[in-house]
């Protein structure tokens, strides 16, 4: 979820209004927009926003676009409007066509840009790029100094070689192909643009380089100071929706901070696209049933409460009758997909908690499924004989799996991106996670006897998910006078107590001392094994007491007793 | 008359026997009977004034394996001298070290413990090692040939001479101490008029048999008292997890109220992870930093779901016919088999909804293990169990979600009051937090909720709302246990497991 920094002086400037200092009083407001405050001492508050899609609270000024309406400062539509063209004209390269196609520009003029604007203005860009954006693969966002700025522009490729220009912070021309290398932005974005064998530029009518998108802006065109009296907003990107939605928003915040907004003209080369006025503040228009706005919510609400309900939330209201609302969202409101989204506006305009909660009656017949059923069957026997349960990562690694169990590696389910070194793969037997357990309670008092019921993961070709999850019981009794006779005899207890008869053939395995393993078969079904742990295997794990121990396939054993008349 | 019993009478025996004083040890040889057994009868007979126990505290000795190989090879100083020495007394260090065969990690010592005993010293010009004088055994090197030769030294049988070189011996760190303390046992005065009459004891045993039973012979035994205040030895039953028993009582809950139990698999198909929850294919949280794919093989087979996967692509691409603008982007059927390890719960509720045993109404549930990339700490694990579930009806709306939810909150985690706060999930719109307030613990978040978008149900052939919730139990079984720690769910640590308390 987006968190977003922001000024509480700032905010409520914006707002025209103080906001309570207390934390519990100030996230009452904030849930009106899914947020929630944290760190309120700091001259700069963090906030939380839950809804990944609402670019639109992400800036300062959109936060308090939006609160001002739910506090009933303003209600319905906001008015922007354009003022006019303002002359810029951008002339798209037909080659961007498979790099980063679309770009769209606005010109905001008049701006009050004070340092705590400008910083704020910067955490937006950050935020939408990386969100919205997905890290500017989608989209990016470039501000200009407008004033210094000769249209037309042109939005190109260039080889990397030969383009140079100073990037932001820096004080010398570097290439497009230095940017990647020395910029730390180069570093940190060069990954979008380097499979391309020309990069995307975006240059104004004397050749001045304004940017190299999506990775860094000019420093001489490039930066926004207090100074600055007229912006330029470009937004390139893959998505053409998205880069359109993401210049509304900054346009907006701009718009918001005393700016006028002019257009700009975007000239496509691409067959079958037409050229484009930028940025679009239209929105869209949408028919709300009012049987719908019931079924979800769940109350009955006269058009009139509608209609008082969708101008809290910023919405325009065009027509209401009995049964519809013609409702015109905002063109800022870009997570709008469906009619439910506005139904939930309505909703938290009316507020959650003025609803009265009902249980629904509904007659249905719970129970467990028969895996729990029969593992608490298992768990109550084994806590019966006196094995504390113990509770493991099923996550882990094949130093634990195999070399310190003394074994050959097998295959198992392994992570593509593992972030420690001790969790790379699934767990295949359960042994191993609680030798683990054992290795680290040498200092506790002995005897120790522990067990676990957890999943085993092994691959499974015929599977759709191409594994299989083994719920498999392991258990290990370790003490000076550990042996092979004290784990079989739990076995035993255990599977008398399953009215399950069972033999063991003998057999070798690494991990356990030749001539004290055997398999645990039932019929001719093999359940898992039992033994008495190799003193390798306690010498590995740093155990100084014997230990004997059985692993059980519980799925098998399972069928086995269903098998039974 | 004091009424003295086995064990006593044999100790006062043994003890005339030595002469009125002796070890503990040594009446444990005459006697026969175990040292424990002296040491309670020592304690029982004092308080009579028949005995007196005398402690003598000794400090003892004894190589530790650093010491016994300098024991054996001499001193790294003096393994220094003997090879300056062989040399004329002068000669080039490594050269030295060489023939004195130093490791490299003693060097330094050797030349310090040179230096500080005065016996060699380096040549300002030439860099060499020069010997300064005969060196004659110090008062260390008696005390280790002592050590070798004994094995172990009491302290305080030293001469002051030794007794000044434990101190070199244990800052050079090769010799281990120990404080024992030696109890010995003296008859008083009383004590040598009791032995002289004779001291007579009735047969008395402390352990009844089966013998004595059969036979009768309890009858002409007398059974010892017991000190019942006397602590005993722990007894560690065998129980259940705490999490897990909590977690048991938690589903035995959730079936009262109606609630099935529903299971999924541990490697998920992305589709249902993500793909039919309506999560775009290029959200933030399906990136690598937050879930874990299966590195081989990459896909699994979404064969049996091809009528779900054409309709979930076109929900995705265009809102296909469900009245939404959908995300507008190319969906990939590949991306949406590409394996993974589940990262929420809601995958669960995915397969039941498109499962043929649903019912409608319905109530699920499921608890189930879930993985994602969080670095580990006080308040994130990369393993974890959810609890979520669905509730499926023809007329369920956000008057029944909250109400499901006050229930939860008041019957599952006995809160007092309750909040419902907006909250956003990419598959559920209208979206609840809820917020609980219990006696002693203060508000807190204790799950989120929403009704499942039509983008969701639709695609999957469900045509009524279905209210989806899950509970935050981590917290809420944390407070119950009282830690503050998040790592303690899957706790590597036996002596907690064992003296935590049932809750």
């Amino acid at each position: 979820m987006p968190t977003v920094e922001v000024e509480l002086e700032d905010l409520e400037s914006l707002l025209g209004m103080e906001l309570p200092r207390d934390e519990e009083k100030l996230n009452e407001i904030l849930s009106y927009v899914k947020g929630e405050a944290k760190n309120l001492e700091a001259q700069e508050i963090r906030i939380e926003l839950k809804d990944s899609n609402r670019a639109d609270v992400w800036s300062v000024e959109g936060l308090a676009r939006a609160l001002r309406g739910y506090l009933g400062f303003e209600k319905g539509l906001k008015d922007y409007h354009i003022q006019g063209s303002s002359g810029v004209e951008v002339n798209v390269d037909l080659k961007l066509k498979n790099i980063r196609p679309y770009i769209a520009c606005s010109v905001i003029k008049g701006a009050k840009l004070t340092e705590a604007a400008i910083r704020q203005i910067m955490h937006f860009q950050d935020k939408m790029d990386q969100t919205y954006g997905r890290n500017r693969r989608k989209t990016s966002i470039g501000l200009y100094d407008f004033d210094l700025i000769n249209p037309p522009l042109r939005y190109e490729v260039a080889k990397p070689s030969e383009v140079s220009f100073v990037p932001l912070e820096f004080s010398e021309k570097l290439t497009l192909e230095e940017i990647l290398e020395k910029h730390p932005k180069g570093i940190e974005y060069g990954r979008i643009v380097r499979k391309f064998p020309m990069w995307p530029v975006f240059i104004d009518s004397e050749n001045k380089v304004l940017s190299f998108p999506p990775v860094i802006n000019s420093n001489d065109l490039g930066r926004i100071t207090p100074k600055t009296e007229n912006v330029l907003v470009e937004v390139t990107g893959t998505a053409i929706d998205t880069v359109q939605n993401t210049l509304i928003n900054v346009t907006l915040a701009l718009a918001d901070r005393g700016g006028r907004i002019y257009s700009a003209k975007i000239h496509y080369p691409y067959k079958g696209m037409a050229d484009a006025t930028t940025p679009n503040l239209k929105g869209e228009t949408l028919k709300l049933d009012l049987n719908y706005v019931q079924k979800v919510i769940g109350m009955q609400f006269s058009p009139k409460e509608i209609r008082e309900l969708l101008e809290k939330a910023h919405y325009g209201v065009v027509k209401a009758t009995k049964s519809e609302v013609t409702v015109k969202v905002p063109c800022y409101r870009v997570d709008v997909l469906h009619p439910i989204d506005v139904v939930e506006d309505v909703a938290i305009a009316y507020n959650y908690n003025r609803i009265q909660p009902r249980w629904p009656q509904l007659l249905t017949i719970g129970g467990l499924s028969q895996e729990a059923e029969f593992r608490d069957l298992v768990r109550e026997l084994m806590v019966g004989l006196g094995f504390q349960e113990i509770l493991t990562y099923m996550m882990t690694a094949p130093e634990v799996l195999f070399t310190k169990m003394n074994v050959d590696a097998q295959r198992v389910v392994e992570i593509a991106n593992p972030r420690l070194l001790s969790m790379t793969c699934l767990r295949n037997w359960l042994i191993p996670s609680l030798m683990e357990f054992l290795s680290r309670n040498t200092h506790v008092e002995y005897p120790q006897k522990v067990f676990e019921v957890g999943y085993c993961v092994v691959h499974d070709k015929e599977k759709e998910n191409k594994t299989s999850d083994i719920e498999t019981l392991a258990c290990v009794t370790i003490h000076s006078d550990a042996s092979f006779t004290e784990a079989k005899s739990a076995l035993d207890a255990l599977f008398t107590n399953l009215g399950v008869s069972y033999s063991l053939e003998e057999s070798s395995h690494k991990s356990f001392i030749e001539g004290r393993m055997g398999r645990i078969l039932v019929e001719n079904t093999e359940l898992g094994f039992i033994g008495e742990i190799h003193p390798q295997v306690l010498q590995n794990w740093g155990l100084e007491n014997p230990a004997a121990a059985f692993e059980i396939n519980l799925n098998r054993l399972r069928q086995c007793l269903q098998a039974k008349p | 008359m004091v009424d003295i019993r086995e064990n006593e009478s044999k100790t006062l025996i043994a003890l005339r026997d030595a002469g009125g004083y002796s070890t503990i040890d040594q009446i444990v040889n005459v006697s026969g009977l175990v040292h424990s057994a002296v040491m309670r009868a020592a304690l029982f007979l004092a308080p009579q004034n028949l005995l007196a126990v005398h402690e003598r505290k000794s400090t003892k000795i004894v190589l530790n394996e650093e010491g016994k190989r300098y024991a054996d090879e001499g001193l790294p100083e003096r393994r220094i001298v003997k090879a300056l020495q062989k040399t004329g007394g002068k000669a080039d260090i490594e050269a030295v070290f060489k023939a004195a065969s130093l490791s490299e990690n003693i060097r330094v010592i050797a030349l310090g413990w040179l230096s500080r005993k005065g016996w060699a010293v380096i040549e300002k010009g030439t860099k060499k090692l020069k010997l300064l004088k005969e060196p004659v055994e110090g008062s260390d090197e008696k005390l280790l040939a002592l050590l070798k030769e004994n094995g172990a030294a009491v302290v305080e049988d030293l001469s002051e001479e030794l007794r000044d070189a434990v101190e070199t011996l244990k800052g050079r760190k090769i010799i281990d101490v120990r404080v024992e303390t030696e109890r010995e046992l003296e008859l008083t005065a009383t004590g040598w008029d009791l032995v002289k009459k004779g001291v007579e004891a009735t047969a008395e045993i402390s352990q009844l048999t089966p013998e004595l039973l059969v036979t009768g012979k309890w009858k002409e035994t007398r059974l010892r008292t017991y000190n019942i205040q006397a602590p005993v030895a722990h007894t560690w039953l065998g129980k259940k997890h705490p999490y897990l028993r909590f977690l048991d009582d938690l589903k035995m809950k959730l079936v009262a109220l109606g609630f099935k139990e529903m299971t999924g698999p541990n490697v998920e198909l992305s589709f249902f992870n993500c793909d039919g929850l309506f999560m775009p294919q290029d959200h933030p949280a399906r990136e690598v930093h937050d879930m874990y794919f299966i590195k081989e093989p990459e896909t699994g087979s979404l064969e049996q779901y091809q009528r779900f996967l054409e309709k979930v692509k076109k929900t995705h691409e265009n809102g296909w016919k469900t009245g939404s603008k959908g995300w507008g982007y190319t969906f990939s059927t590949l991306e949406a088999a590409r394996l993974m390890l589940r990262s929420q719960t809601t995958a669960a509720s995915a397969r039941t909804l498109i499962s043929k045993d649903l019912e409608i109404p319905g109530k699920y549930f499921a608890i189930a293990r879930c993985f994602r990339p969080d670095v580990i700490d006080k308040t994130h694990l990369t393993e974890f169990n959810q609890v979520e579930g669905i509730i499926l009806g023809e007329d369920l709306t956000l008057v029944d979600l909250l109400g499901v939810l006050e229930k939860f909150a008041k019957d599952v985690a006995g809160a007092d009051k309750v909040k419902y706060r907006p909250d956003y999930f990419p598959f559920t719109e209208p979206s609840v937090e809820l917020v609980a307030y219990k006696k002693g613990c203060g508000w807190m978040e204790f799950g989120g909720s929403g009704i499942f978008r039509p983008e969701l149900t639709l695609p999957l052939g469900i045509k009524v709302p279905v209210l989806a919730w899950g509970l935050g139990v981590d917290r809420l079984f944390m407070m119950k246990a009282g830690i503050d720690d998040i790592r303690f769910l899957f706790t590597q640590d036996l002596e907690w497991l064992r003296r935590m308390e049932l809750i």
